[in-house]
C-alpha cells in the first residue's frame, strides 16, 4: 500500500456554488477544457472558468472564477450534463428530458424547424467516444427510456436531435456505455454486451442492479469497467471477455474511472486506488459524502454534493521514486513498464534505464546481488557510478562524477554496510564478479581505464588469482594508480608485469630482481628467478640483458646462461652475436663453458675460435683437477671424456696450441695421442699409445677413429703401422732384456690385433714381416681368414670377370640387331663383282650391305692388297 | 509478476475452474513459483502470463467461492484449455464440478480441452506425499507447517491438512481415478463429443499435490503442448483478419519488422 499515485485538490468550493444555502446540492457536473459546468437540484447549471496554478513550490492548485449560472426553468435536479463542445452545446438531463444549451449562454437551444431538440422521458444517457459515424458536428447518445425496454441511438446536432437506432432488450435497462457499435449495458439482473448494428448480444454476468448500484464504464477501446458482485471491479471487452484480472473493491462503490495505470473508486467515505497492473490497492484517500466521480480528457473530478475536486496525479516518475524510496522495486518496475505506452519512446527509456539502475542499487544494498547485477545490466549502468562507492578505487585521474540526482543514497560502501566487514567484503566480491563480466562488454566503453584499474585494486586487495590473468592480458589499467596499490599489498610480481605491460621492463626488472634478491617480499612465484630468467630470454631491448644477465649470472650460472641459451632465433637486431656474448661471459667461467658448449655441440657453429676456446676451458678443467690433491677421480675421469670427445669430434680446433698446452703433462697421453692423430702423425700417436700407454684397445680404435671417414687403404695403411709398432717394439724388446714381460704383451697385441681385424691387412705383407719364430697355430684365425678372403677375392674376380664377359657379348649382340638390316641372297641376283648369279648360299658382304661370291673376294683381295680392310663380314643364310 | 506489467497479448487462455478450497490458486503457484505458500481466498479471480517457447498463455484462476460464480462464464469464454479442479478427499467438490461449474464453460472455444484434477494428493498418497520437487526441495520445511487456506464454512469442509500429513497419515481417499474417469466421460457426452475423437481420460484425468508439486508441472505442460494447435489456429484466423494489431508490431517483434525492410 500507500504509494502516493493522485492528490487531491479542491477546484470549486462551497462559498462559490450555494454559499450557505443548505439544501441545495451539486447533482452531476461536466468538465470541458477549462470549463467547469455544475448541474445542482435546484435546476441551476453553474459555469465555471478552472485555471490551474503552480506555486513557486510546485504545488498545483485551482483558482475557480464564476463566469454564469442559469436556472432551466423545470424545477427539478439537473441530472446528467455533458458537453458537445463541436457543436457549441451541452446535452442536459433534468426532469426527463434531453435538451440542449448553448455553452457559452446557457440559453436553452429552441428547436429548429422540422426537428426537436428534446427527447423525452429518458433515465440516462451516455455519449458514444467512439463513434462509428465519422461526422465531427454530431455526437452520438444511447439514451435508456422509462418504460420500454429499449436503448435508443440518437445523433444530436446543434439544434435538434435525430432517432437513428432503436434496440430492444430483455430487460430493462438501468445504466449504459457505448463504444462503436457496442452498448454495454447494466440489466435488472446482469449486465450485456449488445451491438446496436447486427443486434448480437452477449450475456457478461449476473447482477443485480436493484441491490447495489450498477456501474458501467468505457475504460478504452472496447473495453469496459462494471461493478461485480462481491465488490469487484470487473474488466470486459466487447467480445464478452475478461483481459485484465478484477480488482477488489468495497461493497459500496458508487462511481469508477480509469486514470492509466490505475482504477480510481469512489465509495461513501473513500477513494480508493488499484493498480491495473498488480490488482494491489495503492492508495485511499478519505472523500465524505462523495457521489460524484468522473473523468474529462484524462482529468478525473470528484464532487461531494457541495464541492468539486480534481484528483491530480502525480506525476508518474515521482510515484516511481516514492516506491523506490520504500524500497518496492518490483512494484516500481511494474508501473515503470507498465507506463511505457503513456510516454514517448525515447523518454521513457532514459526513464526506464534510470529506474533499473536505482532499482538495482536497492537490491544492491540489500545485498540482493543477482537481482542487482540483472538491473544494472538491463538498465545499462555507467559501471563508474557502483565503483564510486567502494572508496578509493576509481583512479584519481578520473573524470568520473556521479549522476544528479543521485541513483541512491549511499555515500559509499561503508555507510551501505554501517561498518560490517563482512557485507563489505560480500559487496567487494559482487564488484569483482561484476567488472569481470562487463569489462569486456559495450558498457565499459569509454571508461576501461577505471573499470579495469578498479578491478585491479580488488584482485589486489582480495588476493584473488585473477590478478595476474588480468595483468598478462588486454587491459587498461591505470599505471600511476595501481603501483601504490600493488606495493602496498606487496603485489611486486604483478606490479612487474604491468609495468612490462606499459613497456617499462627495466622498472620491472628492477623489482623482480628485489623480490628475487629478497629486498622485498612477495611469494606470488616461487620460480621468479627462473621467471626473470626467461624473461630476459625473450626481452627485445638488448640493454635489459646485458644490465640483468650479470645478476642472473651470479645468482646461478647454470640457468643463467639459459638467457643467451634458450634465446629464441630472431632476424632482427635483437640477436645476440656470439662473439659479445663469450666476451661477456668471460668472468662467469662456468656460464662461459655452457654457453661455448651450446654453441658448438648443440648449435655446430663451425668457427675455430669457439672450438679452441672451448676445448681449452676443457683443458684447464681437467688441469686443475690434476693439481687438486687429491684427485678426484671420477670428476677428472669426466672431464677427461668430455674434452677427449671434443678433440676426437670437432676438426676445427688449433690442434698445435692445444698440444703445446698439454706437453709437459705425462697424464695426458691419450689427449695428446688424439691431437697426433689430428695431425696425421700416426707413428706419434700410435707410438704414444702403444709404448707410453701400452692401452692396446686404445690404439685399435685410434686406427679405427683415424681412419673413419677415409678409404679401406688408409685404414689398411694404419693398421700395419700398428702391427709395425707391435712387431718393432717386439723385436727391440728382445733386445732389451730389461723390457721383460712388455714384449710378449706386445706380440700378443699384434696377434689379437690381427687374429681382431685380419681383413684390414695385406695378408702377404703381414707375413713378411712376421718373425720366422711364430707357430701357425697361433695365426691361424687370421691365417684361415686370409686365406678364405683371397679364395673368396679370386672367386669373386672370375665371377665378375664372366659377367662382364657375357655382358659385353650380349651387348655386341644388341649393337648388331640394331645396326644390320637382313641382306637377301636369291638365284636371281647376281654378284657385283662378277656379274653372275649366286647358286650357294655362302656369300661375303661388302660394306653397304652388297653380297658378292666368296671367291671373287678372295680373287679381288688378291688382287689388290691395299684394300684388305674389309671388315663387318658375316654369313647369312 | 513483472510479465503482467508488459502487457503481453495472450495467444491462448487457460482457466482454472473447481468449487473453493479445492487448491487452484495453490495449483497454480506451485507451478509458477516453485513453491506452496499461504493463499488468501482468491476475489474474483486472477491471471498469470507463463511464455511456453514462443508463445504467450494465459493462466486464469478463479475464484471458487459461491459469490463469484457468475463471473465463471466471463473468464471461460474463448478458454483453449479448462482445467476442472476438484479435492480429492471431498467427495462434494466433485459433484460441485457438474453442478455448477461445467454449464460455465459453454462460452470456451468449441474445441477446449478439459482436464479432470484432483488435488491434495498428498493427503491420500503416499506416493505423492513423498514427492520431492526437485527444484526447491527446502521449501517444504519452511512452507510445509500448515496448509492454511481459510477454512470457510462448507458443507463437507476441507480436512485441515497440517498435523495428519506431516505425521504421515494417510487420510481416506473419497473420490478415486475411476470417478474422475467417470466425470470425464460424462463431460464429453455433456459437451456432445464422440469420446473416440476426443483426447482419452487416462491421459485428462490427474491426481496432482500442490503442497509437494507432485504432477503440477506435468499437468500443465501436457495442457500447453495439447493447445498448441489452438494458438497455431487462432494466429492463423489473426493473419487472415484485415486488422492490423499495432500492438504486436510495437512490442516485441521490432526485430523482425527490421529484418523484412530493407
Amino acid at each position: 500500500m500507500s504509494v502516493k499515485a493522485f492528490e487531491l485538490v479542491p477546484a470549486v468550493e462551497r462559498d462559490l456554488l450555494m454559499g450557505d444555502k443548505a439544501r441545495i446540492n451539486i447533482q452531476c457536473i461536466e468538465c470541458c477544457g477549462k470549463h467547469l459546468y455544475v448541474g445542482t437540484n435546484d435546476c441551476f447549471i453553474h459555469h465555471f472558468l478552472l485555471d490551474e496554478v503552480t506555486s513557486s513550490k510546485g504545488k498545483l492548485s485551482y483558482s475557480p472564477q464564476k463566469l454564469l449560472h442559469k436556472y432551466l426553468g423545470l424545477k427539478k435536479p439537473v441530472a446528467e450534463l455533458r458537453a458537445a463542445s463541436a457543436l457549441e452545446r451541452l446535452i442536459v438531463l433534468c426532469d426527463g428530458i434531453v435538451f440542449l444549451v448553448d455553452m457559452v449562454t446557457l440559453e436553452t437551444v429552441p428547436s429548429a424547424a422540422g426537428g426537436g431538440a428534446k427527447i423525452r422521458g429518458v433515465t440516462a444517457f451516455c455519449v458514444n467516444e467512439n463513434p462509428v459515424n465519422g461526422d465531427p458536428f454530431c455526437v452520438e447518445i444511447g439514451v435508456l427510456s422509462s418504460k420500454r425496454r429499449t436503448v435508443q441511438i440518437y445523433m444530436v446536432y446543434e439544434d435538434r436531435v435525430q432517432l437513428v437506432k432503436e434496440v430492444t432488450t430483455p430487460e430493462q435497462p438501468c445504466a449504459l456505455s457505448v463504444d462503436g457499435y457496442f452498448l454495454c449495458l447494466a440489466l435488472t439482473t446482469q449486465y450485456m454486451i449488445l451491438n446496436y448494428k447486427t443486434g448480437a448480444s452477449q450475456d457478461l454476468f449476473p447482477y443485480n442492479s436493484e441491490e447495489r448500484r450498477p456501474i458501467v464504464k468505457r475504460i478504452g477501446r472496447e473495453e469496459f469497467l462494471l461493478a461485480a458482485p462481491g465488490g469487484l471491479g470487473m474488466f470486459a471487452n466487447a467480445e464478452g471477455a475478461s483481459q485484465r484480472a478484477p480488482v477488489n473493491w468495497s461493497e459500496s462503490v458508487l462511481g469508477a474511472t480509469v486514470c492509466f495505470p490505475y482504477v480510481v473508486a469512489l465509495d461513501e467515505s473513500f477513494i480508493t486506488i488499484h493498480s491495473m497492473l498488480d490488482q494491489q490497492l495503492k492508495q485511499t484517500l478519505s472523500f465524505r459524502d462523495g457521489h460524484i466521480l468522473q473523468d474529462f480528457e484524462g482529468k478525473v473530478i470528484l464532487a461531494s454534493t457541495k464541492a468539486v475536486y480534481v484528483l491530480v496525479p502525480l506525476p508518474l516518475e515521482r510515484q516511481i521514486q516514492d516506491l523506490l524510496a520504500n524500497h518496492r522495486v518490483e512494484e516500481a518496475l511494474i508501473l515503470t513498464e507498465g507506463a511505457q505506452r503513456n510516454i514517448p519512446k525515447d523518454k521513457f527509456q532514459i526513464l526506464h534505464k534510470r529506474i533499473l539502475q536505482q532499482a538495482g542499487f536497492i537490491q544492491f544494498g540489500q545485498l540482493q546481488f543477482p537481482e542487482a547485477k540483472e538491473h544494472f545490466k538491463k538498465g545499462q549502468l555507467d559501471v563508474r557510478e557502483l565503483i564510486s562507492l567502494y572508496p578509493l578505487l576509481l583512479p584519481a585521474s578520473s573524470t568520473f562524477t556521479r549522476c544528479h540526482p543521485p541513483l541512491h543514497e549511499f555515500a559509499d560502501l561503508n555507510h551501505l554496510a554501517h561498518g560490517d566487514q563482512d557485507k563489505v567484503l560480500r559487496c567487494k566480491k559482487f564488484l569483482i564478479s561484476y567488472l569481470g563480466e562487463v569489462r569486456s562488454t559495450e558498457v565499459a566503453n569509454g571508461c576501461r581505464e577505471d573499470v579495469d584499474t578498479a578491478l585491479l585494486k580488488l584482485y589486489a586487495e582480495q588476493d584473488h588469482e585473477s590478478l595476474l590473468d588480468l595483468l598478462a592480458s588486454d587491459n587498461a589499467c591505470l599505471l600511476a594508480d595501481s603501483v601504490p596499490w600493488l606495493e602496498k599489498y606487496h603485489k611486486y610480481f604483478a606490479l612487474g608485469l604491468l609495468y612490462h605491460y606499459n613497456g617499462q621492463d627495466s622498472a620491472a626488472l628492477q623489482l623482480w630482481t628485489r623480490v628475487v634478491d629478497g629486498d622485498l617480499q612477495d611469494s606470488t612465484r616461487s620460480d621468479l628467478y627462473e621467471y626473470i630468467v626467461d624473461f630476459l630470454c625473450t626481452c627485445s631491448n638488448l640493454d635489459h640483458v646485458w644490465k640483468y644477465a650479470d645478476w642472473a649470472l651470479r645468482k646461478d650460472p647454470t640457468i643463467g646462461v639459459h638467457i643467451f641459451i634458450k634465446r629464441p632465433v630472431s632476424t632482427d637486431q635483437s640477436e645476440l652475436k656470439p662473439d659479445d656474448v663469450v666476451t661477456y661471459l668471460g668472468k662467469h667461467s662456468q656460464a662461459l663453458l655452457l654457453y661455448l658448449e651450446h654453441l658448438v655441440l648443440e648449435k655446430r657453429i663451425q668457427k675455430e675460435k669457439f672450438h679452441t676456446h672451448l676445448a681449452v676451458l676443457y683443458l684447464e678443467r681437467v688441469l686443475s683437477l690434476l693439481s687438486e690433491s687429491p684427485t678426484d677421480e671420477e670428476q677428472l675421469a669426466r672431464a677427461r671424456e668430455r674434452l677427449q670427445a671434443l678433440l676426437r669430434e670437432s676438426n676445427l680446433y688449433r690442434v698445435q696450441f692445444l698440444l703445446g698446452k698439454m706437453d709437459k703433462y705425462e697424464q695426458l697421453l691419450l689427449e695428446r695421442a688424439t691431437l697426433h692423430g689430428k695431425l696425421e702423425e700416426h707413428d706419434k700417436a700410435l707410438h704414444i699409445l702403444v709404448h707410453k700407454l701400452r692401452d692396446f684397445p686404445s690404439a685399435e680404435a685410434y686406427c679405427i677413429w683415424s681412419s673413419s671417414c677415409r678409404d679401406s687403404a688408409y685404414r689398411q695403411q694404419l693398421f700395419h703401422m700398428l702391427l709395425g709398432v707391435y712387431l718393432d717394439g717386439n723385436l727391440s724388446g728382445k733386445s732389451q732384456t730389461a723390457a721383460g714381460g712388455g714384449s710378449g704383451d706386445l706380440e700378443m697385441a699384434a696377434v689379437d690385433l690381427l687374429n681382431r681385424h685380419g681383413e684390414a691387412f695385406d695378408a702377404v705383407r703381414v707375413l713378411r714381416m712376421l718373425p720366422d719364430g711364430w707357430s701357425l697355430q697361433l695365426l691361424r684365425p687370421f691365417l684361415g681368414r686370409a686365406v678364405r678372403a683371397s679364395m673368396h677375392t679370386c672367386r669373386t674376380s672370375q665371377i665378375a670377370l664372366g659377367l662382364a664377359h657375357s655382358e659385353n657379348l650380349q651387348l655386341l649382340h644388341d649393337r648388331l640387331k640394331v645396326q644390320k638390316k637382313p641382306i637377301f641372297v636369291s638365284e636371281k641376283k647376281g654378284c657385283h663383282l662378277c656379274h653372275n648369279t649366286f647358286t650357294e648360299p655362302d656369300v661375303v658382304c661388302l660394306p653397304g650391305g652388297v653380297p658378292v661370291h666368296t671367291r671373287c673376294v678372295a680373287q679381288r683381295v688378291r688382287d689388290s692388297p691395299t684394300k684388305r680392310q674389309l671388315t663387318n663380314s658375316s654369313k647369312h643364310t | 509478476m513483472p510479465e503482467l506489467s508488459k502487457m503481453k497479448k495472450p495467444d491462448v487462455k487457460v482457466v482454472l475452474l473447481g468449487d473453493m478450497n479445492v487448491g487452484k490458486t495453490s495449483l497454480l503457484h506451485r507451478y509458477t513459483e516453485r513453491k506452496f505458500k499461504d493463499t488468501i481466498s482468491t476475489v474474483g479471480g486472477a491471471f498469470f502470463l507463463k511464455q511456453w517457447g514462443p508463445y504467450n498463455i494465459s493462466i486464469w484462476d478463479t475464484a471458487g467461492r459461491e459469490q463469484f460464480h457468475g463471473l465463471g462464464s466471463m473468464y471461460c469464454r474463448g478458454a483453449a484449455a479448462v482445467i476442472l479442479t476438484y479435492d480429492v478427499t471431498n467427495w462434494q467438490s466433485l459433484a460441485e464440478i457438474e453442478e455448477r461449474f461445467l454449464s460455465l464453460t459453454d462460452t470456451a472455444n468449441h474445441d477446449c480441452i478439459y482436464a479432470v484434477v484432483g488435488n491434495k494428493a498428498d493427503l491420500t498418497d503416499p506416493k505423492a506425499q513423498m514427492y520431492q520437487d526437485s527444484d526447491v526441495s527446502k521449501d517444504q520445511t519452511e512452507c510445509g507447517e500448515a496448509r492454511t487456506e481459510p477454512q470457510v464454512l462448507s458443507a463437507c469442509p476441507t480436512p485441515p491438512a497440517s498435523p495428519a500429513s506431516l505425521s504421515g497419515m494417510i487420510l481416506h481417499k473419497q473420490v478415486t481415478h475411476e470417478d474422475a474417469v467417470a466425470l470425464y466421460g460424462r463431460i464429453l457426452r455433456y459437451k456432445g463429443l464422440d469420446e473416440k475423437d476426443s483426447l482419452p481420460a487416462e491421459k485428462m484425468c490427474f491426481e496432482t499435490s500442490a503442497k509437494t508439486g507432485y504432477n503440477v508441472d506435468t499437468l500443465f505442460e501436457t495442457l500447453f503442448d495439447l493447445v498448441l494447435p489452438s494458438i497455431l489456429r487462432k494466429r492463423n484466423e489473426n493473419q487472415r483478419s484485415p486488422t492490423v494489431d499495432l500492438e504486436e508490431f510495437r512490442g516485441g517483434s521490432g526485430k523482425r519488422a527490421r529484418s523484412t525492410c530493407c
